[in-house]
C-alpha cells in the first residue's frame, strides 16, 4: 500500500520528482563516468602495452634506484648488444631507442604534444620485438627515411611520401615518410609523437656515444626464461639488470595506472561535490515538500496511518526517484565518459579509441551515491513527516509547530563552533602531517557548513530584507513584496539557500587560496630571478636538448648562461631532484637569498648548494658532508658549500653540471635555460642574435623574464579559472532546489497572489516580484557562502608557510563573477514559478482555502 | 489520567458507544488560556445519530478531536468502546483511529493521488487488510457512486468527495463516526445527500455517528442535538426538528 501511494504521489509531482531525478543523475553521471573513463583507460592501456612488450622475451636495462615516474635510466654501452646475444639461449638481441625527435610541421612549426614526449625510436619489422605496427606504406630502411605515427599524421595532414623536417639533439635534419605506423591496435602511441627508423639508422642519429637505451631479446623457442636470464645477468656489468617481458608489462601497467589513479581521483572529487550539492538540494526539496504535503501526510496519519507508516511513505518515494534516477545515471556516465574523452582528443590528447569499461565497482558506488545520497537526504525529513499529529489534517497551524519544534540554534551553534574548532586544528596543529589530518580538516569544514546553515535561519530575515532593499528601492511594490516574502519564513529562504551557500564558500576558499598563493608567487619569483631571458619548450613541455644552452653561451650579446638539468636522487630516506647549474653563471641569473657560501662553490665537482629548510631537517651546515644514491644507484658523498632561503624557482638542491655528468651517463637534457644580456647591449640586439643562434629549434621558445613571469601568473589565473567554472556548475543544480521551492512558495500564496490580482496587481509586476525574490534567496546564499569561503580560505592561506602564502588576496574578479552567474541562474530559476503565479486565475485562487 | 476526575466507572459498550467524563482542555497559559473545553460530560448511544451545535469557538472542533483520539485533554476522559484513550500509545490510538473510529471532515477528507474506490480503502489497506468486500460493495452500492469509483478527488463534485469520505468511514464498520460540519463547504442539495446517506448508514446498518454542525436543518437528521457554548453543555434535545432547534439556538443567544 505505502508503495502505491508513493508511486502515485510521483506520478502527481511528475514535475517535481524529475527535477529531483535529474540532480541526483547528474551527479551520478559524473561518478560514474570517472570511473568507467579511469577503468577504460587502464584497460587500453593495458591492451597497448601487452601488445608493445609481449614479443619481448627478455630485455636489459640500467637499473633504476627511485621508484619515481620522472627518473630516467642511464643509457647502456652498444657493446653489451652483441655480448647478451652470444649468451646460449637468445634466440635475437636488438637495442633499442627511445629519444628526442620533434617533427615539424610543413610551416616549420613544432608538432606539439600537451605534455607527451617527443619521440624517435628504431624499428625492425622482421623482429617483431617492439609493438610497432604498420599501417600504411612501408616500413623505413636507409638513413633519409622515416615512419611517423598515423594519429599525428592524420592530425598535421601528412602522408606517405611526404617530405618532414625532424629536430634531433644537434639539430634539423629533412628525412621522407615511407610508412604509418601505429602501437599494436591503435594509431597513435598514447599522445606521444613518434618518428621510426630502421636500427642502423636510427643508431646513426639518435646516437653519438655508442650506446643503446635497452637491450630487447628473444629466447630460442623452447628454451626456459628463467635460466636464460639467469646466463643473462651473469655476462651484465654493475648497475644493470635484466627483467622479463612480462616484468616489463606489470611494470608499465602500474605507472600508467599511477597517473590514470591521479586523473580520475581528479574528476572524481568534481563528481563527489556534485554529488553534495545534489544531495542539499534533495534534502531541501524534500523539507520543503514535506511541510507542503502536511495536510495529506496528517490526514493519512488520521484515518490510521501509523508513523513508521508515514516515514517509510517518504522514504519510498526517495528511494523509487534515487533507483531510477541512479540507474539512468550509470548509462550518463558512458556517455560522460565519452564526452570526457572527446574533449582530451579535441586538445591533442590522443587517447586511443578505448571499449567502455564497466566493472561492478562502478555500479557499487554509483547506487552508494546515487541512492545513498538521497535516502540518508531524505532521513530528516522522513522523520518530520511521521511526527506530524493527526489533528493537523483539521488545524495545520498545529502541525506546523510540530515540524518546527527542532533546536536549529543550539544545534547550528554547537556544529558550527566544534566544525571550527576541528578544522582549526585540523589544519593548523597538524601533530604529525598526514592524509588523515587533511580528513579531519575536510570534517571539521563540512561541520561548519551545516552549522552555518542551520544557523543561517535565524539571521535570514535581517539580511534578507537587507539584500532586498535596494531592489525595492528600484521595483517598488514588486520589491517590496519579493523583500518582505523572502523575509516572511527566514527558515525556509536558508534553506533554500542553503546548496548555493555550500557551493559558494567552496569557489570562496579555493579562489581565496589560489589567488593569494598566485601573488606571493609572483613576487617572490620576481624578487628571486635576475636572468633577462628564459628558453623553454612552451608547446609540447619537453625538455631541450644541450645545444640550445651551448649556442647561447657562445653569443657574446649575453653575458652570463645557465641552463637547469635535473637528476633524481635519494637523500637519506627521501627522494629528491637535484638542479645542474652553470656555477660561474648562476649568481648573475638569480636571487635565491644566499645566507653562506655562494654558487660560486659548486665550482668542480662534489658541491652541494641546499635550500635552508631541507637542510634544517636534517641538520646540515656548510662544509658538512652529505651522502647521495643517484638514480642510477651511483652513490656520492657530496660536500654542503652553502645555504639559500629562496626555493621559488622550485629548486632545493643545486649541484654543477659537472658534478651531474660524473656522476651520470644518462642523455643530457635541460628543464629550460636561462641567460642575461652583456652590460650596453641593446634588448633588440640580444633578442636578435637569440633568436638567429636557435632557429634550428623552432620548438624552444625565448621569453623575456617579465614574460615568463606574467605565463607563470597566467597558468596560476587558468587554474583559478577552471575551478572556479567547475564548482559554478556543480552549484547550478542548487538553482533546481530554488525553482521548487519557489513554485511551491507560489503555490501556497495562491489565495493571497489571487487577492493582491483581485486588488489590481499587474500580471507583470506579480512575475517580477517572483524574479526578485530568486534574486534575494540566491544572493544571500552567495553573500552567507562567501562569508564563509573567506574564513576558511584565509585560514588555509595562513596554515601554508610564509615562503608559499606571505599575505591574502581577494580574487574579486572572480566572485564578482560568481555573483552575476548567481543572478542570472535565481531570474532563470524564477521563470516557470513566475509564470504559474501570474497565470493564476483570480476568482479560482481567491476561492480556495 | 487527570487526579481530580471521579474515577470513571468502567465504560459499557452497551450503553454508549463513546464519550466523555468532565473534560477540559486548555489552550495556552495565564491571561491568554482559552478553555475550550470547561468541563464537559457526555455519551453517545450505539446506533444513534446525534448532532452537536454551537457558536463559533464554542469547542465543538475541540471536543470532537478529542474524542476521536486526535487530540488529548488537558483534565477529564474520553472513551471509545470498552477503551479510555489517555491509556493507550501512539501505536495503540493508531490502531483504534484505523479500526474503531470514522473521519469525516469539513475539507481535504480524501488523498488526492488517489481514486474514489482507493481512498475507501485506504484504512484497511494501511492495516494490511483486504476488509470485508461485500459489505465494501454494499455501503458503495449505497453511496451511489459506482461508476465514479475509478475518478480522483479533483474529478469529483463536492458532494461526491464528501459522500465517499463518509463511505471510507463506513467501510471498516467504526464502532463510531466523527464527522466535523461534513457538508459545511456544499450547497444545500450536495449537502441533503451527504446528509441522507449518514442517516442511512445509522438507521440501515445501525452505525452511530456524531456529527458537528451549525446549520439547523443539517441537525434536524439526527436523532438528538447536544448544544455547546463556551466549552460546556448548555442543552440535550432529542427528537429534534428544524423549528425546535433554530427555536433553542435564539434562547442560547447564537
Ligand atoms: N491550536 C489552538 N491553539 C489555541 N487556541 C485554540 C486552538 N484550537 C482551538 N483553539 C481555541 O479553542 C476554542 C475552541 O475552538 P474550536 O473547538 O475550534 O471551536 P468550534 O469548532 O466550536 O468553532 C476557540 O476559542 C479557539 O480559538
Ligand atoms: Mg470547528
Amino acid at each position: 500500500m505505502i508503495i502505491t501511494l508513493a508511486r502515485k504521489s510521483l506520478r502527481a509531482h511528475l514535475g517535481r520528482s524529475i527535477f529531483i531525478g535529474l540532480s541526483i543523475l547528474a551527479g551520478v553521471a559524473f561518478v560514474a563516468g570517472s570511473f568507467i573513463l579511469a577503468d577504460s583507460l587502464r584497460g587500453t592501456f593495458n591492451d597497448l602495452i601487452d601488445g608493445l612488450t609481449g614479443d619481448t622475451d627478455l630485455q636489459v636495462r640500467s637499473s633504476l634506484e627511485i621508484d619515481a615516474l620522472d627518473a630516467v635510466r642511464d643509457p647502456l654501452p652498444r657493446e653489451l648488444v652483441d655480448e647478451v646475444a652470444a649468451v646460449p639461449g637468445v634466440a635475437l638481441a636488438e637495442g633499442s631507442y627511445g629519444r628526442y625527435a620533434q617533427m615539424l610541421d610543413p610551416d616549420g612549426d613544432p608538432v606539439v604534444t600537451q605534455g607527451a614526449p617527443t619521440l624517435g625510436v628504431s624499428w625492425s619489422p622482421d623482429s617483431g620485438l617492439s609493438g610497432v605496427n604498420l599501417k600504411e606504406g612501408r616500413a623505413p630502411q636507409s638513413v633519409e627515411e622515416v615512419a611517423i605515427d598515423k594519429a599525428t599524421a592524420d592530425r598535421v595532414g601528412f602522408e606517405v611520401g611526404d617530405p618532414i623536417d625532424v629536430i634531433l639533439s644537434d639539430g634539423q635534419q629533412r628525412f621522407t615518410i615511407v610508412g604509418l605506423v601505429g602501437l599494436g591496435e591503435s594509431d597513435g602511441f598514447v599522445g606521444a609523437t613518434t618518428v621510426v627508423w630502421d636500427p642502423v639508422s636510427a643508431a646513426a642519429l639518435l646516437d653519438d656515444d655508442n650506446t643503446v637505451d635497452t637491450v630487447d631479446m628473444k629466447v630460442e623457442p623452447g628454451a626456459d626464461i628463467e635460466a636464460v636470464r639467469a646466463a643473462v645477468a651473469d655476462v651484465l656489468p654493475a648497475r644493470t639488470e635484466v627483467v622479463t617481458g612480462q616484468e616489463l608489462g606489470d611494470e608499465l601497467k602500474d605507472q600508467v595506472g599511477e597517473i590514470v589513479s591521479i586523473f580520475g581521483t581528479g574528476l572524481l572529487i568534481f563528481a563527489l561535490i556534485t554529488a553534495f550539492v545534489a544531495a542539499f538540494v534533495i534534502n531541501n526539496v524534500y523539507g520543503i515538500t514535506i511541510s507542503q504535503r502536511l495536510r495529506e501526510l496528517a490526514l493519512l496519519r488520521a484515518i490510521g496511518a501509523s508513523a513508521p507508516q508515514v516515514r517509510r511513505l517518504v522514504l519510498m518515494e526517495a528511494l523509487i526517484v534515487s533507483v531510477i534516477a541512479t540507474t539512468l545515471g550509470i548509462f550518463g556516465g558512458f556517455g560522460v565518459a565519452q564526452a570526457l574523452i572527446g574533449v582530451f582528443n579535441a586538445s591533442g590528447g590522443g587517447f586511443p579509441e578505448a571499449p567502455m569499461v564497466f566493472k561492478p565497482m562502478t555500479a557499487v558506488v554509483s547506487a552508494i551515491v546515487g541512492i545513498g545520497v538521497t535516502v540518508f537526504s531524505v532521513l530528516l525529513p522522513a522523520w518530520r513527516a511521521s511526527r506530524i499529529p493527526p489533528v493537523a489534517a483539521m488545524r495545520p497551524e498545529s502541525g506546523f509547530q510540530a515540524l518546527g519544534k527542532r533546536q536549529h540554534l543550539l544545534r547550528g551553534a554547537v556544529l558550527t563552533v566544534l566544525g571550527v574548532g576541528i578544522f582549526i586544528f585540523g589544519i593548523l596543529v597538524r601533530p604529525g602531517s598526514g592524509p588523515q589530518w587533511g580528513a579531519i580538516t575536510g570534517v571539521g569544514a563540512l561541520m561548519t557548513i551545516f552549522g552555518v546553515t542551520s544557523l543561517s535561519g535565524t539571521f535570514a530575515r535581517p539580511v534578507a530584507r537587507a539584500i532586498g532593499a535596494p531592489l525595492q528601492a528600484v521595483l517598488g511594490t514588486a520589491g517590496k513584496f519579493a523583500r518582505d516574502n523572502a523575509g516572511r519564513s527566514p527558515r525556509r529562504t536558508a534553506r533554500t539557500a542553503s546548496a548555493l551557500m555550500i557551493g559558494v564558500a567552496m569557489i570562496t576558499a579555493a579562489t581565496v587560496f589560489t589567488a593569494s598563493l598566485r601573488d606571493t608567487f609572483t613576487r617572490i619569483l620576481e624578487e628571486g630571478t635576475a636572468f633577462d631571458y628564459i628558453v623553454l619548450d612552451d608547446q609540447s613541455f619537453q625538455p631541450l636538448t644541450p645545444e640550445v644552452a651551448a649556442r647561447l653561451d657562445a653569443l657574446p650579446e649575453l653575458s652570463a648562461v645557465s641552463p637547469f638539468r635535473n637528476i633524481r636522487a635519494v637523500v637519506g630516506d627521501d627522494n629528491a631532484t637535484f638542479t645542474a647549474v652553470d656555477p660561474v653563471d648562476f649568481p648573475q641569473l638569480a636571487n635565491l637569498d644566499v645566507t653562506e657560501g655562494g654558487f660560486g662553490d659548486l665550482e668542480g665537482t662534489g658541491g652541494v648548494m641546499i635550500f635552508r629548510d631541507a637542510a634544517e631537517d636534517r641538520s646540515l651546515g656548510v662544509g658538512d658532508a652529505l651522502d647521495v644514491t643517484w638514480q642510477n644507484g651511483v652513490a656520492s658523498s657530496l660536500e654542503v658549500v652553502g645555504l639559500f632561503d629562496d626555493n621559488s624557482l622550485g629548486a632545493s638542491w643545486f649541484v654543477s653540471i659537472e658534478t651531474l655528468e660524473s656522476v651520470s651517463t644518462q642523455n643530457p637534457t635541460d628543464q629550460f635555460v636561462v641567460a642575461k644580456r652583456a652590460d650596453g647591449v641593446e634588448p633588440a640586439t640580444a633578442k636578435a642574435a637569440m633568436d638567429a643562434a636557435l632557429t634550428d629549434f623552432p620548438q624552444a621558445t625565448i621569453q623575456t623574464n617579465s614574460e615568463f613571469i606574467d605565463v607563470q601568473e597566467g597558468q596560476i589565473n587558468t587554474l583559478l579559472t577552471l575551478v572556479t567554472a567547475l564548482l559554478t556548475v556543480a552549484i547550478l543544480f542548487s538553482f533546481v532546489g530554488i525553482a521548487i521551492t519557489l513554485a511551491l512558495s507560489v503555490f501556497e500564496r495562491t489565495r493571497e497572489i489571487g487577492l493582491l490580482r483581485a486588488i489590481g496587481m499587474s500580471r507583470r509586476k506579480l512575475r517580477r516580484s517572483v524574479r526578485a525574490e530568486a534574486v534575494i534567496v540566491a544572493l544571500f546564499g552567495v553573500v552567507v557562502g562567501i562569508a564563509v569561503g573567506m574564513v576558511f580560505g584565509i585560514t588555509l592561506s595562513y596554515a601554508v608557510p610564509n615562503t608559499v602564502i606571505d599575505g591574502i588576496t581577494f580574487p574579486w574578479f572572480n566572485l564578482i563573477a560568481v555573483v552575476v552567474v548567481a543572478v542570472v541562474a535565481a531570474v532563470i530559476a524564477a521563470l516557470y514559478p513566475a509564470f504559474k503565479a501570474s497565470r493564476m486565475n483570480v476568482l479560482e485562487a481567491i476561492a480556495t482555502e | 489520567m487527570s487526579s481530580t476526575a471521579p474515577v470513571p466507572p468502567p465504560p459499557s459498550a452497551l450503553v454508549a458507544a463513546a464519550g466523555a467524563i468532565d473534560a477540559r482542555k486548555m489552550y495556552g497559559i495565564g491571561d491568554a488560556a482559552v478553555h475550550a473545553l470547561d468541563g464537559v460530560t457526555v455519551s453517545f448511544e450505539p446506533g444513534r445519530f446525534t448532532a452537536i451545535m454551537g457558536p463559533s469557538g464554542s469547542g465543538k472542533s475541540t471536543l470532537l478531536h478529542c474524542l476521536a483520539g486526535l487530540d488529548s485533554l488537558t483534565e477529564g476522559a474520553v472513551f471509545i468502546g470498552e477503551t479510555y484513550l489517555a491509556q493507550l500509545n501512539d501505536k495503540q490510538l493508531t490502531e483504534l483511529r484505523r479500526k474503531q473510529v470514522g473521519f469525516v471532515f469539513q475539507a481535504y477528507n480524501l488523498i488526492p493521488t488517489l481514486t474514489a474506490e482507493e481512498n475507501i480503502t485506504l484504512p484497511m489497506m494501511l492495516g494490511g487488510e483486504d476488509g470485508d468486500r461485500s459489505w465494501i460493495d454494499r455501503v458503495v452500492e449505497t453511496v451511489g457512486l459506482k461508476s465514479r469509483l475509478k475518478h480522483r478527488p479533483s474529478e469529483l463534485s463536492g458532494g461526491q468527495q464528501q459522500r465517499v469520505a463518509v463511505a471510507r468511514a463506513l467501510a471498516s464498520r467504526p464502532t463510531i463516526i466523527f464527522a466535523d460540519e461534513p457538508t459545511g463547504n456544499l450547497d444545500s442539495g450536495s449537502g441533503g445527500e451527504v446528509l441522507r446517506f449518514m442517516r442511512n448508514a445509522v438507521d440501515e446498518f445501525g452505525q452511530t455517528i456524531v456529527m458537528v454542525t451549525h446549520d439547523p436543518y443539517a441537525a434536524a437528521y439526527a436523532d438528538r442535538v447536544v448544544f455547546l457554548a463556551d466549552g460546556k453543555i448548555v442543552y440535550d434535545m432529542s427528537g429534534p426538528t428544524a423549528d425546535s432547534i433554530i427555536d433553542r439556538m435564539k434562547q442560547i443567544g447564537h
